[in-house]
């Protein structure tokens, strides 16, 4: 299961893939998986307009697009994270409800602003995803099964708490500033008389940090390089000093926190802070990461990926409304893009392990 | 083992700098208006409420997501595009069942060109921002078969089944078949969703009228899934406490139709009370498996709030008190009245009509 890695040399490449591999051989730019996407989410957009122009509205169209890609991508992020040390997390989407029933708990009941709220919802959510990580590392249970019971055991907590906690099963309470969040995008900022585009929400400000903040986690320090050896081959980790048991429980951690952001910010995007959250998030999760690029085998990871495989599936999904699709053949079309990115994911590993082959 | 010394800090300044990020985002307003209209004064309506021209109008009738219950929208609302001459009317169900992605949709819609919006939420608590979004775009905007939780309603109107009454009555109707005594199972839908909280409180308070001879054994939620999640549900109900139950009373579509598959087939002497009127229900009512049901009027819904739309998207009416709630009403079904009970939902989709004329409307 494990991708054939075998020497812990480092490969950080400038467009946003981090992996470890034999001595860089780069593929031509053209087989690039991240170019080929950004040109056909950029190719699909462009058809989508001239189809129908109404697909370049900016206020109607493109705001709400960008604001649930910046939303999604941020879900593919927490998936990527535990994708890289080889793991999976079925309970992304439990995990964000966890998060945002402690913001709203906080808002609710203990009339935090909305960074606090915030703050305490991202340590719920890192405070579970440790949970889960140390429950894997000491058990040495397949994450899949242990995700899986947090995903149960998650889904009757959240919805016992609201229904204790509340009267109509949502925190409701809004503290100022998240309205102003949800609906303000950048053409709200303007520096002196340029104000920014109003199709970019300033939600996407979160989505822009975590990506950074990821990026430069795989690409520029250790414990990033430790996570992906973790995962490209754990019993070659732990032989080179790697401490494996904590850089699972810290990839949960980060996985945890990520979903809880996730869940806050779907939260904003709708008002309120309810047990439904994060309900459909885990097919995004593996659909924008595995698009992206990162092995669902551990070891390999693309953060620009996630970002560029969830704009792709919101672009069709969004084209196909517009274009009036009914629901049916709406869900054939994305079906048939999550076939064609595990397709694309087993292509990718057969692909280098060749070139591994071929080079020893 | 040495400590983690640069993990935590990694998510310390992880956490740093996203509630940095949260601080600079609330700079300015939007500006967006609280979408409320002022309430007209002063005119009174006249009852005669005829669209004039409602070529420029396009309809959109959007619900939660795919439910068997939606389906009469789709005819109603081709009926009603085609009797008051309006530019179009769709009916669109790819909401998933997901609050952002209804949203989405919607959005998408205005910017195909629809500028009515008759909408089912799929959260009752999140509902009212969507309509407030929409209403400071100018548009009409319609709570179609569930109004927003919390008493407040930021769309022009809500016309719905008060989802408590309704409850109230199917919870009279299963006591009174049961001689109004013995035990009574509530199966209903997701828990954590407003409406089905208003569905508990009607079925106890009607079990509290009974004075303590009719005992609530239980209240089973999140069984209207699908119908699978149902069947299995009741099964396992009935094996557990059959003999100790004498009425059942459901709230949603698939626990309806897998009780009253379920009493048939395993001979229980419980007296079912269901909802809505799928045909495997009115044949359980017909041969006497079920005692009643309480149907909704999902065809006067799409037809009146369609037709009220374009009243209010032409500026031809205004609402006397925007946000107002019109039930639109639940019948109790029987196997006196299972023949005729659609006359009675045709004659309260006109009454609707003329409420909305006489008093909802004031128009020019």
């Amino acid at each position: 299961m494990r991708t054939p890695v075998t020497t812990p040399e480092h490969d950080s490449r400038a467009d946003g893939t981090a992996a470890i591999r034999q001595p860089a051989q780069r593929l031509p730019l053209w087989v690039n998986q991240r170019l080929g996407l950004l040109v056909l989410t950029v190719a699909l957009a462009a058809l989508f307009g001239l189809l129908r122009p109404a697909f370049l509205d900016e206020r109607l169209v493109l705001f709400p697009l960008l604001r649930d890609i910046s939303t999604l991508t941020v879900v593919a992020l927490a998936q990527m994270v535990v994708l890289s040390v080889g793991h999976m997390n079925l309970a992304v989407g439990r995990m964000a409800a966890f998060g945002a029933l402690f913001a709203g708990l906080g808002y609710d009941r203990l009339h935090l602003p909305l960074q606090l709220g915030l703050l305490l919802c991202l340590f719920a959510g890192a405070a579970i995803g440790f949970l889960t990580g140390w429950i894997i590392a000491r058990t040495g249970v397949s994450s899949f099964v242990v995700t899986l019971a947090m995903d149960f055991a998650l889904l009757g907590l959240v919805s016992l708490l609201y229904s204790a906690l509340t009267e109509n099963a949502a925190f409701t309470t809004q503290p100022s500033g998240l309205m102003d969040l949800r609906s303000t995008s950048l053409a709200d900022i303007c520096v002196g008389p340029v104000c920014g585009s109003p199709a970019v929400p300033q939600m996407a400000q979160f989505t822009v940090l975590a990506l950074g903040g990821l990026g430069f986690l795989y690409t520029r320090t250790r414990l990033g390089r430790e996570l992906l050896l973790t995962g490209a081959n754990p019993a070659a980790a732990e032989l080179s000093g790697i401490p494996t048991g904590r850089r699972v429980i810290l990839a949960h951690a980060l996985s945890g926190l990520l979903a809880a952001l996730a869940g806050f910010m779907a939260a904003v995007g709708t008002g309120t802070f309810r047990a439904s959250i994060g309900d459909d998030f885990m097919l995004p999760s593996f659909l924008g990461a595995v698009l992206g690029g990162t092995l669902l085998t551990g070891g390999v990871v693309s953060v620009l990926g996630a970002l560029l495989g969830t704009s792709l599936v919101g672009v069709i999904r969004k084209g196909l409304d517009l274009l009036g699709v009914g629901l049916e053949s709406l869900n054939i079309y994305l079906g048939c893009v999550l076939l064609l990115a595990l397709s694309a994911d087993r292509v990718r590993t057969v692909v280098s392990y060749r070139k591994v082959v071929r080079s020893t | 083992m040495r400590p983690p010394t640069r993990s935590v800090l990694t998510g310390v300044v992880a956490v740093a700098v996203l509630t940095a990020g949260s601080a600079a985002c609330t700079i300015k307003n939007s500006g967006a208006s609280s979408g409320a209209q002022a309430a007209a004064s002063g005119k009174s309506g006249t009852g005669t409420a005829e669209l004039a021209d409602g070529s420029g109008t396009k309809v959109a009738l959007v619900p939660g997501g795919a439910h068997p219950y939606f389906q009469p929208w789709k005819a109603a609302g081709a009926a009603a595009k085609k009797e008051y001459g309006l530019g179009d009317v769709t009916f669109d169900e790819t909401s998933e069942w997901d609050q952002q992605k209804q949203n989405n949709l919607i959005s998408t819609l205005a910017a195909r060109g629809y500028n009515a919006f008759g909408i089912f939420g799929v959260s009752p608590t999140d509902i009212n921002t969507t309509f407030a979004d929409l209403k400071s775009q100018g548009f009409a905007v319609a709570s179609l078969a569930s109004c927003p939780a919390g008493g407040t309603d930021k769309a022009d109107f809500c016309l719905s089944t008060d989802v408590e009454v309704a409850a109230y009555k199917a919870a009279k109707a299963a006591i009174g078949a049961m001689a109004g005594k013995g035990t009574l199972v509530h199966l209903t839908g997701n828990n954590v969703d407003a409406n089905t909280q208003l569905r508990i409180k009607g079925v106890d308070k009607a079990v509290k009228e009974s004075g303590g001879k009719v005992k609530l054994l239980q209240t089973v939620t999140d069984v209207d899934k699908d119908l699978q999640t149902a069947q299995k549900a009741v099964s396992d109900l009935l094996a557990a406490k059959g003999d100790r139950i004498q009425g059942i009373v459901t709230t949603a579509y698939n626990p309806a139709v897998a009780a009253a598959d379920a009493v048939k087939t395993s001979g229980s002497r419980a007296k079912v009370v269901a909802i809505d009127d799928d045909a495997k229900i009115l044949s359980a009512i017909k041969d006497g498996s079920v005692a009643a049901t309480v149907v909704q009027n999902p065809v006067g819904q799409a037809e009146v709030g369609t037709w009220a739309l374009a009243l209010l998207q032409t500026k031809q009416c205004t609402m006397r008190h925007p946000g107002q709630i019109i039930d639109s009403g639940s019948f109790v079904v029987t196997k006196t009245n299972v023949g005729t009970y659609d006359a009675a939902r045709t004659a309260k989709t006109e009454q609707l009509k003329k409420q909305f004329a006489d008093t909802v409307l004031v128009c020019e």
